[in-house]
């Protein structure tokens, strides 16, 4: 496998709903990634599409939508969904092409327009979509599982609401200063705390919406293009995790969990993060920004001990030491995380990844995390997937 | 046990009360030990044979693992004839069969609920379909 470089991102900010079409956001995207790779559309030899999943047809042909805008070229074009992880795996697919010496120069992009409201079920086929029972008799929205998993963690370790509340005024303060987050409010910890309960003892501000929004990166082997990149950012490995059996958490859309654990917690996190450490010789104690999946407060904790950067039970300690600030040991969501973007299904791995570019390569103005060399981009999906992406400058 | 007559579950196979009882239709494999919840829903242990899965009830009662409660209503398909928010839901601990299971809390004081007390599992009615039955779900309630 040779060195495989991001040379060009583009994003197309967060946002609320929308009635403009999917395809167009990622235009926005890939026109961006494509002017900072300094690289023509002819020059794309793979493109790796995270699928819009409301979206029809169209959006589960989003890479073949996508060409026809910038101009059909016959290369190959490969459409993937892995929920939330979605554009994990479009980047591990590109990355896995260029690597390999299948093509030169690939694109993984990923776009989505927020459903109006929450997310619900998908079908109406409780036989086939194993999804439906849980909203049509068990009233469990996505928060729920966090909750119930929160709970737990409170009276294991003694997380308190403080630490909830915590979170989010730090994510809100980077938020605030990224021109591209959806949410730019920062809060105190009194607002925080006085948000009404989503699902007890998870509050309003302690959990991420559904957004619009989308992103692209173009990653090569071709050294003319790396050479002529503005600081090429080294991809050290690309992976993808999924559960492994007794894992204790209960995973959303599941209605039942193991009540013995003989596997981590977010096990599928702990697989793609533990395959990115080996593939990479790249450990926690080297990572000098992470991005994490902060789908709400409770993730933000648990994810620092899933990925190996604390002991379980100590990511609370970290937060409150400020280790995990802006100047801190391990800047942690240095974006604002997801908290103040919410989710962009198909595009958010691939933000996160752009981020931690971004800041490697000195782009991120007032939310700059100096000095950085190594960074981190950890996703989390539903029903067992993960991806994890560590680059170096 | 209520009148269980004329009522109907609004998705089959999840919870009986054949028994007099209100238990939860599990499966267990006899091969890996591994018990599923809905019964479908495999999760077998890797290398496991996949032979002797039989259905199987889970006991009535159970210890309450963890709960929320949730303050803003759950949208559709979910429906109750009833306004039910804020309402519990509740992972219910069933110790020997080494699963818990997730499920409304019902007919329970939402701030009497500990992490521990003893739960049974129990029915929630949910509407009346066009045969005048109660379609209902599956809850838990606190033993009282």
């Amino acid at each position: 496998m040779r060195d495989v470089y991001i040379i060009g991102t583009g994003i197309h900010p967060w946002m609320g709903f929308s009635e403009k079409v999917f395809a167009d956001f990622a235009a926005v995207a890939v026109d961006g990634a494509l002017k900072d790779a300094d690289v023509e559309w002819q020059k794309i030899q793979a493109i790796m599409a995270g699928i819009f999943i409301y979206g029809g047809n169209a959006g589960h042909l989003s890479g073949q939508y996508l060409e026809s805008i910038f101009g059909e070229t016959g290369v190959p074009v490969v459409n993937v969904y892995n929920a939330c992880a979605t554009g994990s795996a479009a980047i591990r697919m590109a990355y896995n092409s260029v690597a390999a010496g299948e093509t030169d120069t690939a694109l993984a992009f990923g776009a989505d327009v927020s459903p109006k409201g929450f997310l619900t079920a998908k079908s109406d086929n409780a036989v086939q979509d194993r999804d439906v029972i849980r909203w049509k008799m068990g009233g469990m929205p996505n928060p729920i599982y966090w909750a119930l998993e929160c709970r737990k963690r409170m009276a294991k370790y003694g997380t308190t609401e403080e630490d909830l509340a915590l979170v989010k005024v730090l994510m809100s303060e980077y938020g605030s200063k990224n021109p591209d987050a959806r949410f730019k409010k920062a809060y105190t910890l009194e607002e925080v705390l006085g948000s009404v309960y989503v699902c007890d003892p998870l509050r309003l501000y302690e959990i991420c919406p559904v957004s619009t929004g989308a992103a692209a990166v173009i990653i090569t082997a071709d050294k003319e293009l790396i050479a002529k990149a503005d600081k090429p950012v080294k991809i050290n490995a690309t992976t993808m995790g999924s559960a492994i059996y007794g894992d204790p958490t209960i995973r959303i859309s599941a209605l039942s969990c193991p009540a013995v654990a003989e596997a981590p917690m977010l096990s599928e996190s702990y697989s793609a993060s533990r395959q990115a450490y080996e593939k990479s010789g790249i450990g926690p104690e080297d990572i000098d920004i992470l991005e994490l999946p902060d789908n709400s407060s409770w993730h933000y904790l648990v994810y620092l001990e899933t990925c190996g950067f604390c002991k379980d039970g100590e990511a609370d300690k970290m937060l409150r030491d400020g280790m995990t600030k802006i100047g801190g040991k391990l800047p942690v969501n240095p974006s604002g995380g997801f908290s103040s973007h919410g989710e962009a299904l198909s595009a958010q791995a691939i933000w996160q990844v752009i981020e931690c570019a971004n800041q490697l390569r000195g782009r991120c103005g007032p939310r700059q995390v100096e000095g950085a060399k190594v960074a981190m981009a950890q996703t989390y999906g539903l029903m067992g997937n993960s991806g994890t992406t560590i680059m170096s400058l | 046990m209520e009148n269980m007559a004329n009522k109907v579950a609004r998705i089959p196979n999840l919870v009986d009360w054949s028994t007099g009882e209100v238990r939860l239709m599990s499966a267990k494999c006899n091969s890996c030990g591994t018990y599923f919840f809905p019964k479908e829903h495999y999760q077998h242990r890797p290398g496991c044979s996949r032979q002797g899965v039989e259905d199987i009830l889970l006991p009535s009662r159970g210890k309450l693992a963890s709960y929320t409660i949730q303050y803003y209503p759950c949208p559709a398909p979910f429906k109750t004839e009833q306004k039910i928010t804020p309402y519990g839901i509740g992972l219910v601990e069933f110790a020997t069969e080494k699963i818990q299971v997730a499920g409304i809390i019902t007919g329970t004081d939402l701030k009497s609920l500990e992490l521990g007390m003893e739960m049974e599992t129990t029915i929630l009615e949910m509407f009346a379909n066009e045969e005048k039955q109660q379609v209902v779900t599956w809850a838990f309630r606190a033993v009282k």
